[in-house]
């Protein structure tokens, strides 16, 4: 049964698993994670038709943090699980998360045949051009040159252009997108979504551990869009944080030129995402050598393979009839596999331990230099902010009562409480927007216990700034409430508090 | 660098300045609270003869709208704030936060000298600017403070 057409109102919440989410710190996977909970619950399937199939890798990890049916496979081997159950349940949208090892190393060839297929499914390739999970070997996407752990005078292999090849496998849909680039991820996600057939989003990742300084500014939001092509179909190359850079080709060769007075908007390439030999061009450049390109390279309207079997099935069953699947295994030589005997191993010894930390150690990271602010994010407490003393109602507070309070104080959001003053719920002009205005007609009897946010996350003194900001920036919340260890209100956190706090304190 | 020179070095018309909707003035005011609600905007933008006659935020519904079921039906110029105070595209970004703490606002009309819009400047604009000017330290941080994984994993 499908329950793709049951109108769905679905939030980023709903696709949270209950798992602890294990990458190291400052992983660019976390951003990616959260975009994609984020972009979800706006493509129109049910959260039980969302499938997410990895292999083996860090960004592997994915499915779990899914609060959506998931596999954690074979290495290499998800696009072969994500095909078959594409195939078989075509009313599913079907994910598969992968890395530059597990999608292009053993899984190669695989990638390969995923993407000439144009089976109905979605490829997301967190491109990181290091081994993370193994601990730092370079990878088939690091670069010719690159010292890494396997590789200390430096990698003499001719890296892998997962775009390049994705295209000339036959992908109907070629895009790629940065960790960090929140906006452009969410919009490159949906634009996946909604293709029909093979999807392809290599989005650039940031293996803080391994390889922090692989996409250098292009991390950097100051500075990124000097190193950035937005791809806009019927749009010229134009880029640069003054838009005053392009890409021409001179003859077959792109190159970047200064837009001025020997070369104008005429001279660029407009980009075409209908045209197969544009795409092979443009895909030959990459960053660092070029500004990277980010946005939909390619993309065409081809019949899925899905579509093909079927119209197959169907031809047969009508010439031959339904076909018959025990009389098949029934129809060749059979015969009995016999119990074996056991037999006992002599391996023994322990795994040895504290190699970890060792290798850890031993791995020349480039010196971290920090600036104020990041020191501020990390090292202030929410307690330095000097949170404002909350104002607080009870659940059958009416909405009267509610909002006079707001416009009283001149607040932008109340604090439910219970009569032991645990916190119950917050209510903010947020909601009044959202849930009241114009909709709830007799506000005196209305309460706000029926219009507030229940049990919303909330922040304690202790954690730092930065913890405040990150809640803030993935739910888009104003306000946080702060509370002590049973739950109590002991302030409310405005996001105009941390920014006020960051440019003061250090003026 | 603190954050104020990085917001001195950085022009308004480079942060996020897109959770706004646009409306005419004639607009009737409950057509504007549905669209306002249907596009997450916390602001509306009321455009007269293509110019910015006046804004209506969230703190408008909750003074003027919210109270008085005779406000919806009528047109959203009756309880905009009319000619508001702006802010032009190449500003830096600290002039535009330092003006919106002096007058208490919660954000900040972007016009050009030509009258074009380009969007309204909030705190959250800054707060975007932070998180992916600082993806390590804010955007990708373990969702879940009491799970902060002690040492590098490696996955
Ligand atoms: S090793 Fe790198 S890719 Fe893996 S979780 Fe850590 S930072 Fe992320």
């Amino acid at each position: 049964m499908t329950t793709a057409n049951i109108p769905l109102q679905l939030t980023r919440k709903d696709f949270v698993s209950n798992q602890t989410v294990r990458w190291c710190p400052g992983c660019g996977d976390y951003s990616i994670l959260a975009q994609i909970q984020k972009t979800l619950p706006d493509i129109g399937y049910a959260k039980e038709d969302i499938v997410f199939i990895s292999g083996i890798g860090c960004s592997s990890r994915f499915p779990y943090y899914m609060d959506t049916y998931g596999i954690h496979s074979i290495h290499g081997r998800a696009p072969t699980l994500a095909s078959g159950l594409a195939i078989t349940n075509p009313n599913l949208s079907v994910w598969v998360v992968t890395g530059d090892g597990d999608g292009l190393s053993i899984g190669g060839n695989h990638f390969i045949h995923v993407m000439r297929r144009n089976v109905d499914l979605n490829v997301i390739l967190f491109n990181n051009r290091i081994y993370g999970l193994t601990k730092g070997q370079y990878s088939p996407t690091s670069r010719t040159g690159r010292k890494t752990k396997s590789s200390p005078m430096g990698s003499i292999e001719q890296p892998i252009n997962p775009i390049s090849l994705a295209l000339s496998s036959g992908a109907t849909f070629v895009s790629r997108s940065l960790d960090a680039h929140t906006k452009h991820l969410g919009k490159t996600l949906a634009q996946a979504a909604a293709h029909k057939g093979t999807s392809f989003i290599e989005v650039y990742q940031n293996c803080v551990i391994f390889n922090p300084q692989e996409w250098g500014p292009l991390e950097d939001r100051r500075e990124r869009d000097d190193h950035i092509i937005y791809l806009e179909h019927g749009k010229p190359l134009i880029f640069g944080k003054n838009r005053d850079k392009g890409i021409r080709l001179d003859g077959f060769k792109p190159e970047v030129v200064q837009l001025g007075d020997e070369y104008t908007e005429a001279d660029l390439i407009i980009h075409d995402e209908t045209s197969k030999q544009l795409a092979y061009t443009l895909s030959s450049i990459e960053y660092p050598d070029f500004p990277a390109f980010l946005g939909v390279l390619y993309q065409e309207e081809k019949p899925t393979y899905t579509d093909g079997l079927f119209a197959q099935i169907q031809t047969a069953q009508a010439t031959k009839g339904m076909g018959d699947l025990n009389a098949l295994y029934r129809s060749a030589d059979l015969w009995t596999v016999e119990e074996q005997e056991v037999v006992a191993s002599d391996v023994k010894g322990t795994v040895a331990l504290g190699m970890d930390d060792a290798y850890m150690d031993d791995l020349d990271k480039p010196e971290a230099v920090t600036t104020a602010v990041q020191d501020q994010l990390t090292q202030d407490t929410l307690a330095s902010l000097t949170p404002r003393v909350p104002i607080e109602v009870d659940a059958s507070t009416s909405l009267v009562k509610a909002i006079r309070q707001l416009n009283a104080h001149n607040i932008g959001c109340l604090l439910v409480t219970d009569k032991n003053d645990i916190l119950q719920g917050i209510f903010t002009e947020r909601d009044v927007l959202m849930r009241v205005a114009g909709l709830v007609d007799d506000l005196a009897a209305a309460k706000v216990g029926d219009y507030m946010t229940a049990d919303p996350i909330t922040v304690s003194a202790d954690l730092p700034i930065a913890q405040a900001l990150h809640l803030m920036s993935i739910h888009g919340f104003r306000h946080l409430p702060l509370v002590d260890e049973d739950n109590r209100p002991e302030g409310v956190v405005s996001f105009r508090d941390v920014v006020h706090h960051l440019t003061e304190s250090l003026a | 660098m603190s954050l104020k020179e990085e917001l001195q070095a950085e022009r308004v018309s480079h942060l996020d300045l897109s959770n706004y909707c646009q409306l005419p003035s004639s607009t009737l005011v409950r057509d504007v609270l549905a669209t306002m609600r249907q596009k997450g905007s916390i602001v509306c933008l009321v455009i007269d003869n293509g110019r910015l006659a006046g804004i209506f935020t969230e703190r408008d519904v909750l003074q003027k709208v919210v109270a008085s079921s005779e406000a919806l039906e009528q047109p959203v110029a009756a309880v905009m704030t009319a000619n508001p105070v702006t802010v032009s595209p190449d500003q830096p970004a600290i002039n535009a936060l330092q003006s919106m703490d002096t007058h208490h606002f919660r954000n900040l009309p972007v016009v050009d000298k030509d009258g074009r819009i380009s969007g309204t400047m909030t705190h959250h604009a800054i707060i975007e600017f932070l998180a992916t000017r600082y993806p390590t330290e804010v955007l990708n941080r373990p969702p879940r403070p009491a799970q902060f994984p002690s040492k590098a994993e490696g996955g």
